[in-house]
């Protein structure tokens, strides 16, 4: 059965997409993950979110995500011990090194690549499936044909149904960092490397800066965007189901959780009845309920946008 | 300081670039765009052109590492498989791979023949770096974000040659469309010959098709005697995209730079830093390797400055 995946980017969020009706749901620690802090969970606040989760009888994954500093790694796995402690359902990993040691030192925990791992082909899957990976984001970039090879590999799928694109593949960008990076370290000694969406969480969208363009010739335009926009695949869901993707995945851990709550009532219902009668799926009356959606995620994410441009020259 | 032992590399898409001239300053060279196919003359795409490239550079004497794609999709990993065929019968003495699945097509196929990462295969840790070397990788470029501090840790604990970027512009992030495609006026795949700028604010950036690279130049000159004590030898000048001249100059200074360094002779900063000036559009930064803002530049007083 497939499941519905959606964010906890506080725990108030986290009870808005169990009551809304998701499967599952991922967190990050704070300083691990590819957010920034705000929509990070301290260890106590996780704590609760997985009690109050295996309460609905659902799962909740862990995201530690970026790529931290070598010395830090011994750190992740004493977290990661405590969070096992608490009955955490998997984990969402990117770097190698972290990988390898999270799967030598807990054999029996599930590992997900995370997206950041920016896999685009059959070797790809081979290699991380041999470093003890169980379960493959796929990039919102990647054809369908990829996401059937991902299966072949003995992997499970999951699949961005609600989500942004980036400009670049997501893990193979440091623009944000090349105009700002803090070093903060936190109490626990964790490095927050301000900026870089890789290493600390926090992007500040300089590809949504407006840009001139200009060549030897001239300016070819004027405050162009770099590509990086809305993704939705709801008309695409019955194929994920025919494919046998394991997971549908919503994006936003930085939006409101009533938001997310509307998103994921939206996604569950049309999974069930999509499930229900798969030959007479129509998506039109669900565009529709999508609008209002997408309206009010444009807005959140507009405003986030203008102010995570206006931090990264402070 | 044993002059001999230390590489100066850099890159180039096509034979025409492979000349003794343009290539003087350097012991390596790395062939072939990883970035874009369709780049015109890449020598990823044309095998011949490519076993002629290998033997140029070994009758030069030079080192010749050979680029795979950074991004590949399934379907493209038999002709990657090629390539790395085509490299391997012509002689070179390494592939470069972006891409962990290529680092494991190579190990597997190719068992022996050295690996380098290139720094989109993302190695920011001394457990990554270990793991990798499990897979044929001899020598890593940790990803451009990674300090110093956290490099000395990686090459320590993995027990890998490091290749550490001297100078050039470095990239800061890959796509899988090419961003020219939107100027109709500079169809492909002439547009790649043009250089394209990126302005907001004060920031430069400079783009080519599926890359964005940074504006200004890294320069770690002023650093290369640190980096020289702290063990490192293999260099890298990127000068993919830039003119011939570009590469021969800037090689030069370094290479004059290495000479004094070697012999114990007065280091001309001014003189070299001037110089090299003169082949930077937008000025210098030296990216993250002292864990600031990738687009500052820290002199060797530790002064963070304008250059
Ligand atoms: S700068 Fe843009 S493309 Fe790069 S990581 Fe941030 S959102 Fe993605």
């Amino acid at each position: 059965m497939v499941e519905l995946l959606a964010p906890g980017g506080s725990p108030e969020m986290v009870r808005e997409v169990m009551e809304a009706g998701a499967d599952a749901v991922y967190v990050g620690p704070r300083g691990w993950s590819r957010r920034a802090a705000a929509f990070e969970l301290g260890d106590e606040e996780l704590k609760e979110c997985a009690s109050l989760v295996h309460s609905y009888g659902k799962k909740i994954r862990v995201a530690i995500n970026t790529l931290p500093h070598s010395r830090e790694i011994p750190l992740l796995l004493k977290k990661l011990e405590r969070f096992l402690s608490w009955g955490i359902d998997a984990v969402i990993l990117t770097d190698v090194g972290c990988i390898h040691a999270v799967h030598r030192a807990f054999p029996e925990l599930p590992i997900h690549a995370s997206v950041g791992c920016n896999m685009t082909n059959a070797q790809d899957y081979a290699f991380f499936r041999e470093l003890g990976v169980r379960q493959v984001v796929a990039d919102c970039k990647l054809p369908w044909e990829e996401l059937s090879a991902i299966r072949r590999a003995g992997l499970g799928v999951e699949v961005l149904i609600h989500a942004s694109t980036c400009f670049t593949y997501i893990g193979q960008c440091w623009m944000s960092s090349y105009a700002r990076q803090v070093w903060h370290l936190d109490a626990e000694g964790k490095n927050h490397f301000l900026g870089s969406p890789n290493r600390g969480g926090l992007c500040h969208r300089l590809c949504l800066a407006p840009w001139d363009v200009s060549c030897r010739h001239g300016t070819a335009a004027w405050g162009v965007k770099l590509r990086n926009e809305a993704f939705f695949l709801l008309e695409d869901i019955p194929r994920c189901l025919e494919l046998g993707v394991s997971t549908l995945k919503i994006q936003g851990r930085e939006y409101t959780p009533a938001l997310m709550g509307a998103a994921v009532r939206l996604y569950r219902q049309l999974i069930d009845s999509c499930l229900a009668s798969p030959r007479s799926f129509d998506p039109a009356p669900w565009y529709a309920r999508l609008e209002e959606i997408k309206r009010l995620r444009d807005e959140q994410r507009a405003r986030r946008t203008a102010e995570l441009l206006r931090e990264s020259i402070a | 300081m044993g002059q001999l032992e230390i590489e100066l590399n850099t890159q180039v898409s096509t034979l025409e670039e492979v000349n003794a001239r343009d290539l003087a300053p350097y012991q390596a060279v790395y062939l072939g765009n990883p970035y874009c196919p369709k780049h015109a003359g890449n020598l990823l795409e044309n095998h011949r052109e490519l076993a002629e490239a290998i033997t140029r550079l070994k009758g030069m004497g030079k080192k010749a590492y050979v680029a795979t794609p950074a991004a590949p999709r399934t379907g493209e990993l038999g002709g990657v498989e090629k390539l790395v065929e085509t490299a391997a019968r012509a002689g070179a003495d390494a592939v470069e791979a972006h891409n962990l699945g290529v680092v494991r097509l190579v190990h597997r196929r190719f068992p022996g023949l050295p690996v380098h990462t290139g720094c989109f295969a993302n190695v920011y840790t001394d457990l990554g770096a270990a793991k990798l070397k499990e897979y044929g990788v001899r020598r890593v470029t940790p990803n451009y974000e990674v300090s110093l501090e956290e490099i000395h840790l990686i090459r320590e604990a993995g027990g890998l040659e490091v290749e550490i970027l001297l100078h050039g512009k470095m990239p800061l992030g890959l796509t899988n469309s090419c961003f020219l495609l939107n100027f109709p006026d500079h169809p492909c795949p002439q547009a790649c010959r043009e250089d394209f700028w990126l302005t907001t604010r004060d920031w430069v950036l400079k783009i080519t098709g599926t890359v964005v690279w940074s504006g200004k130049d890294v320069c770690m000159l002023e650093h290369l005697p640190y980096l020289l004590e702290s063990g490192y030898r293999a260099f890298r000048l990127e000068t993919l995209y830039e003119p011939p001249e570009y590469r021969r100059e800037v090689g030069l200074i370094y290479r004059e730079a290495l000479e004094h360094m070697a012999e114990g002779r007065e280091l001309l900063w001014p003189a070299w830093l001037e110089m090299l000036k003169n082949w930077s559009r937008h000025g210098f930064c030296n990216g993250y390797y002292f864990g600031q803002a990738g687009r500052m530049y820290i002199n060797q007083y530790g002064e963070p400055v304008s250059i």
